[in-house]
């Protein structure tokens, strides 16, 4: 094939990647539009390996290449995951974008990236030599930047199994459909025995990275929801202080004002 | 070096250019597929959906060698079907075509959207559209048009 390469197995796949400068293509949705120069594509949505939704006894695993459209349909993945994927673009992109793909391209828009950071996901990153388990946030840095190496690919994202039942989601964009984020929001709760276990909160397309604050998160930890909201002021205004906004076509005033509102509604919906 | 190899409109073919060519322009300049249109370039506006191995996908953020293995349909082809029979009639019957640019994608994301749900909800067909933009209609006819041919052709999703 001209300027591409198709691979019928994952260790043919990486063995194509450690030998020559071909570009990792999965759905194409973001690829497509750059429309790189000079590039040779290695086409990824017919590797089997990289193409299922399996379960273990921690972790939900999504395939690379699995599209949104076919996480939507399977009963293993999450309520929260799914409620994100249902509000990226129409079908014909959802059809084709992938989970890996939404993560390579680097986007801090990119919606399913959010939801991860919020469930301390992690992802199984593969290379011809050797394979690892990296944390979200050490595989997404920023935008453009991830902390992934030549020759490496994203094999699976890994969900946690338990934890995700109470959660917030929100996307804000400028219309229905098709929409790119102006912020997006997600939230993980966690109470046990009455007390706050988790109140994991992350913000994207507001900054260049998705943002999370764990130290602010702290703050609720071992709390009981009465005790929270003793706190919330200061919770908020600690947010208020902290979060990046840049500068879009809605201002970043207006991100603010939305970031803190997600904020302040998630907690309200688990009674903080 | 193997050229991409598939299956268009039901025929096997080869395709001796760069993988990295968008869908849309090969199936438009190299065969002549011209009931494709293109929009945007951007996958925002379904004027270039075709089916790939039965799925709507926007041409325009498709790369050439993407489509090796794959079976691809396009209205040139579709329109051999009963089923686009039933949607043309409807289309017709409640006047879903004006200039006539979004209609391809428009009835290629109808069949998307019948093969999976053969009746729809109004609310249904609308998300089942919505990455389909249409400038002239206002789009409700073309919602009843969908909604016409999943009642008369009954049976045929
Ligand atoms: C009209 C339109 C609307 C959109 N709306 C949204 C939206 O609402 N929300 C949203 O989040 N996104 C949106 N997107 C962006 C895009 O669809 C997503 O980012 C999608 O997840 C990209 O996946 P893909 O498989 O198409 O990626 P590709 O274009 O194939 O790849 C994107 C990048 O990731 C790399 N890559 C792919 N797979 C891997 C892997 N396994 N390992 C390492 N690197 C890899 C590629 O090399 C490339 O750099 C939209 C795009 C379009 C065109
Ligand atoms: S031309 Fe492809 S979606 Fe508009
Ligand atoms: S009929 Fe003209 S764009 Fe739809």
């Amino acid at each position: 094939m001209v300027n591409g390469y198709t691979a019928s197995s994952l260790k043919e796949a990486l063995t194509i990647l450690a030998e020559t400068n071909a570009v990792p293509y999965a759905g194409g949705t973001d690829l497509m539009l750059e429309n790189r120069p000079g590039v040779k594509y290695l086409f990824l949505k017919k590797i089997p390996e990289l193409r299922s939704i399996t379960a273990d006894e921690r972790y939900i695993r999504i395939g690379a290449a699995v599209t949104f459209t076919e996480a939507l349909a399977s009963p293993l993945v999450p309520p929260l995951m799914k409620e994100a994927v249902s509000h990226i673009a129409a079908p014909a992109i959802r059809n084709a974008g992938t989970f890996g793909g939404n993560i390579g391209n680097g986007s801090d828009k990119a919606d399913t990236v959010v939801v991860e950071f919020a469930a301390d996901a992690k992802a199984r990153i593969v290379s011809k030599e050797k394979e690892r388990i990296a944390d979200i946030d050490k595989v997404f840095l920023s935008r453009k930047h991830l902390g992934l190496s030549d020759g490496e690919l994203i094999a699976e994202i890994l969900l946690p199994r338990k934890g995700l039942e109470r959660y917030a989601y929100t996307k804000v964009g400028g219309r229905q459909s098709q929409a790119v984020s102006f912020v997006s929001f997600a939230g993980v709760f966690g109470l046990e025995n009455g007390r706050i276990t988790n109140a994991a909160a992350a913000f994207g397309a507001a900054g260049d990275a998705v943002q999370r604050y764990r130290d602010i998160e702290k703050s609720l930890i071992g709390k009981t929801p009465d005790e929270a909201k003793k706190v919330k002021a200061d919770y908020l205004r600690a947010y208020e202080e902290r979060i990046l906004v840049n500068q879009s076509r809605v201002g970043p005033e207006y991100q603010r004002i939305v970031c803190l509102n997600l904020l302040n509604d998630f907690l309200s919906r688990f009674g903080v | 070096m193997a050229d991409i190899r598939f299956v268009l409109n039901g025929k096997e073919t080869e395709y001796h250019g760069s993988a990295t060519e968008r869908l849309l322009d090969v199936l438009r300049n190299q065969y002549r597929c011209t009931s494709i249109k293109c929009g945007c370039r951007e996958g925002e506006c379904g004027a270039c959906a075709v089916l790939i191995d039965g799925i709507l996908h926007n041409s325009c953020c498709v790369a050439a060698g993407a489509v090796d293995g794959s079976s691809v349909v396009t209205l040139e082809g579709y329109r051999e079907t009963a089923r686009f029979a039933a949607l043309e009639k409807a289309f017709a019957a409640v006047s879903a075509v004006q200039c006539g640019f979004c209609t391809p994608g428009m009835i290629l994301a109808a069949e998307a959207l019948l093969s999976k749900n053969p009746h729809p909800s109004e609310d249904e067909i609308r998300e089942g559209l919505s990455g389909n933009f249409c400038r002239c209609t206002g789009y409700n006819a073309i919602v009843n048009a969908v909604s016409g041919a999943a009642k008369e052709g009954n049976g045929l999703w």
